[in-house]
């Protein structure tokens, strides 16, 4: 009899003993919450009770939304969906139970999601849920997905665009310097023709000297270029608290940086000293 | 003299010159784009805030308006308090919604505002008449497409759709009676405004004596931000958010381009520096021997310097003119681009053009063409003349 | 026609110029040239000297101590009285300005002015009007004949036509002295005998000349000549 009591007294306390949620970082920092702290959460600001239509299997009937004391039971790291991370918005985790109830859903919820066995069919699964759903609809994650991401197509696009506007313009410089580089050697370049270089030699000894340069420059670029991703990642991270990664070197890029490179140092160094075999020694010296 | 001698040597190499400017030019456009973008979404959004001359905007606790599906009770309530502060011209109540109507046998769903027409700051209105009776409905034109109706047309207008079983629930019919351009749509988004007594009927008791928004006029010479606070104090259960707020707010959920904004237009700026300092550095190594002999007859270093900054700032300028217009160009394009952003009022730009971003720009390329000229010319002009001298007769 | 009077500077008295045991040492490399050991000498105004001695004796060095454009490692340079070899870049360059001018083997004109522009160019920077700078730089082509070539620039001029115009600039602020470095160094012989002329006839209508030179026909134009070998002067002291 006594164990019975003793076990009917634990349940008892266990039922009254506040309920957790999960709060994310940026709440926990923002509002300077530990864990095992006791806050009380409601559906309005200012912690009263309010009437609601709630939904039972009846059908809709008042009630009284009220607030309800919890424990901070976690703290959580939210995911890198980039569609978040500037919204500056925090995110509170709560058994479904509690959070019809502290704001008077009653029985309804937003959204299933079902996850499916490897072998199962989603599209003939989702046309039979359709086929008998009442009151809701059945879509693929996936194209819920497109839908919900067109922030981040517009973000990505902008992106392309400056990578291409800046791709061009670095063009544009790296061809201005390459050609005033070769004309300041315009002297050198004359005096090798007076002794008797052919125009091919000199040319080819500028192609080498501008590719030593590009390939120098380019690894130059390459490690920058990482060390500012690096940065990126840590400045975005730690300002948005978020594990999504804002900027990737991947081999294909430096492939593409270091080629494009290469091709433009190598094609301004080629320019500018085609420009000066084809002018006499004699101009080139300033006679 | 110095700006003939200067505008001579730029004349002298031609081709240099030339190429030296496209890269300015180029940097310069990058620049000015920068600028346009660290600025541009700030400003047009504060002129969308302030074009129908209302001064704060009310929003449930905690939430900007129309972010969330959240709505504000006791309209009547509130209403009444806000007439209580002398400093409150107008009060303008918005209850926002979602709307169907059947067309043939497709469902065409637009947003709806639920307003006061006499106080209303969400649209402007077109042709037609605007919503004065209890069964009107203004649209804009690309929900008027979509619907193929015309002025004068009626509606069976919904509140609630099942797609299941096609049914609608909150239906009523509509006279659309005017055409209006919604201020705050995106484009290719429908958008529709009804009497707000007409969309809390329609809605149901869930919706009775609720708004989305409250949008206040202050009296002239009043301090919004005096009576954003009264309003805080004596409503608890709204966030009273003013124009400043506002942008404050977008601001910081876009502070993402602002710091790109910043970190591209730094490294333009650097790159044309790096450009004039290599073009004057290679004409000032060439002409060393002049140089020189401008020093042995007298020529003072400053003067000498003054020479080779002046051709500096002459390529900054004209690349800073042609790239101005290939800015505004490309602004055209990334703004068009960024545009596309699901929600974003029409009115919105990202790119501003705005005659202190020029002048900013501009500004900062001449003080990079100077500071890229000066230490080249300086330290040309600061060479032995003797020493000069002599590796010229050498060479 | 410039006359002695425009062209004299200093006070009669005092030599033009006055170098006491002047020493000019720099660095090559790993090594220390001696390039001067202890010249002394003076110039008295009016005078026309030419320093000659062997490549690498040290005399391009010494008109550079004179022309204010090097500073003597040891020793005292005095130009009309005024000691020299101790001013600040910004005294010494207004020095010359006003009181030396400089004609140079290379001719050294500036490519992209044309020659009265050149000329102007040492009046220019003395602030002198411009109109004032221009009927001036005139007269001092037509003085050196050539007055028919004002706009044209140097590339379109002969060396000898140029060697005339870097003379004529030379002289565009009245200095005290004349320096010339090699004048004929790179000037044919006829052309070369042109250029000996006009300083006979400069130094004649009072200008004092100190010029460097290889050239025995121009070393044998001037009134007296100071050999130097090795940094030291051999000969020729005054």
């Amino acid at each position: 009899m006594l164990f019975t009591l003793l076990g009917a007294l634990l349940i008892q306390a266990q039922q009254n003993s506040p309920r957790t949620i999960a709060i994310d970082e940026s709440l926990a920092a923002k509002a300077n919450l530990r864990l095992g702290d006791r806050v009380t959460i409601s559906a309005r600001p200012g912690g009263d009770d309010f009437a609601v239509m709630t939904a039972t299997r009846a059908g809709y009937t008042p009630g009284v939304a009220a607030p309800e004391t919890v424990v901070v039971g976690a703290i959580v790291r939210r995911g890198a969906d980039p569609s978040e991370v500037a919204r500056g918005d925090f995110l509170v985790r709560m058994h479904l139970d509690q959070l019809q109830s502290v704001s008077g859903y009653g029985d309804r919820v937003d959204r299933f999601a079902i996850a499916t066995r490897p072998s199962a069919r989603i599209g003939a699964l989702v046309e039979r849920i359709n086929r008998v759903a009442f009151g809701f609809r059945a879509y693929r994650s996936r194209d819920i997905a497109v839908e919900t991401s067109r922030t981040f197509q517009v973000v990505s696009r902008f992106h392309r665009a400056i990578g291409l506007i800046t791709i061009v313009a670095s063009s544009v410089f790296l061809l201005c310097i390459m050609v005033l580089k070769v004309e300041e050697r315009r002297r050198d370049i004359a005096a090798l023709r007076l002794m008797g270089i052919s125009r091919w030699s000199v040319v080819q000894s500028i192609i080498i000297e501008a590719a030593l340069v590009a390939v120098l420059g380019s690894m130059l670029g390459v490690a920058l270029g990482w060390a500012a991703s690096l940065f990126v990642n840590w400045h975005y991270q730690a300002l948005y608290r978020t594990p999504l990664e804002f900027s990737i070197v991947t081999l294909p890029i430096v492939a593409v940086a270091v080629s494009l490179s290469l091709l433009l140092g190598i094609g301004a160094g080629v320019l500018a000293s085609l420009r000066l075999v084809r002018t006499p020694p004699l101009v080139l010296f300033g006679r | 003299m110095r700006a003939a001698l200067a505008q001579a040597s730029l004349i002298r190499h031609r081709a240099r010159t030339l190429l030296a400017v496209l890269g300015v030019a180029v940097a310069a456009a990058m620049l000015l784009d920068m600028v346009m973008l660290s600025t541009g979404m700030r400003e047009s959004f504060r002129e969308l805030l302030v074009s129908r001359g209302f001064d704060i905007r009310l929003a449930p606790k905690g939430t900007l308006p129309f972010d969330t599906d959240a709505t504000i009770p006791d309209v009547a309530a509130i209403t009444s308090v806000l007439r209580n502060n002398a400093d409150i011209r107008e009060i303008s109540p918005v209850l926002g919604a979602s709307i169907h109507i059947p067309v043939g046998n497709r469902d065409v769903s637009s947003a709806v505002l639920g307003i006061d027409p006499s106080v209303q700051g969400d649209y402007e209105f077109l042709s037609g008449r605007d919503v004065t009776t209890a069964d009107a409905i203004v649209a804009n034109d690309y929900l008027i497409r979509q619907l193929g109706a015309r002025i004068g047309d009626t509606l069976a207008v919904a509140t609630g759709y099942d797609p299941q079983t096609r049914t609608y629930t909150g239906q009523r019919k509509l006279v659309l009676t005017g055409r209006a351009r919604f201020i705050y749509g995106a484009a290719e988004q429908s958008a529709s405004a009804v009497r707000r007594e007409t969309l809390e009927a329609m809605e149901g008791q869930a919706r009775h004596d609720r708004a989305s928004l409250f949008m206040i006029r202050v009296r002239k010479g009043a301090d919004p931000d005096r009576v954003r606070e009264w309003i805080e104090t004596y409503i608890p259960s709204v966030s009273a958010i003013s124009v400043a707020t506002a942008i404050a707010q977008v601001d910081q959920r876009l502070s993402y381009f602002r710091q790109l904004a910043l970190i591209l237009g730094a490294v333009s700026l650097f790159v044309g520096f790096l450009l004039v300092t290599t073009l004057v550095t290679v004409s000032v190594n060439e002409r060393s021997g002049e140089i020189a002999v401008m020093r042995a007859i007298g020529v003072s270093r400053t003067h000498v310097v003054q020479q080779i900054v002046l051709e500096g700032i002459a390529i900054s300028l004209a690349g800073a003119l042609i790239g101005l217009g290939l800015g505004l160009v490309t602004a055209r394009y990334l703004n068009a681009i960024l545009s596309a952003f699901p929600g974003l009022p029409m009115a919105i730009d990202f790119f501003l053009f705005q005659p202190d971003a020029v002048w900013i720009a501009l500004g900062l390329l001449i003080a990079s063409g100077i500071g890229a000229g000066i230490y080249p010319a300086w330290r040309a002009a600061s060479l032995p003349i003797a020493e000069s001298l002599r590796r010229e007769a050498i060479a | 026609m410039i006359d002695a009077a425009e062209t004299a500077g200093a006070p009669a008295e005092a030599p033009i110029v006055l170098l006491r045991d002047v020493r000019r040492d720099y660095a090559l490399g790993a090594e220390r040239v001696h390039a001067l050991q202890g010249v002394t000498l003076t110039v008295e105004r009016g005078d026309y000297v030419a320093i000659v001695g062997p490549s690498g004796c040290g005399k391009s060095t010494l008109l550079n101590l004179i022309g204010v454009i090097d500073q003597p490692t040891s020793g005292t340079v005095e130009i009309g009285g005024k000691r020299v070899d101790d001013m600040s870049d910004w005294e010494a360059t207004a020095f010359r300005l006003y009181n030396i001018g400089f004609v140079f083997q290379r001719f050294y004109l500036m490519p992209i002015l044309s020659a009265l522009e050149n000329v102007a160019l040492p009046m220019a920077e003395a602030k002198v009007p411009r109109e004032e700078r221009r009927e001036r730089a005139a007269q001092l082509l037509a003085y050196v004949g050539l007055s028919n070539r004002e706009r044209h620039r140097p590339s379109e001029l002969s060396g000898g036509e140029q060697q005339r115009v870097a003379i004529a600039r030379a002289l565009a602020n009245r200095p005290t002295l004349v320096l010339a470095d090699e004048p004929t160094g790179e000037l044919d012989a006829h052309t070369g005998a042109e250029i000996i002329a006009l300083f006979q006839r400069l130094n004649a209508d009072g200008t004092t000349i100190v010029v460097v030179t290889h050239d025995e026909d121009l070393a044998s134009a001037a009134r007296r000549k100071i050999h130097m070998r090795d940094g030291k002067v051999v000969d020729g002291h005054a």
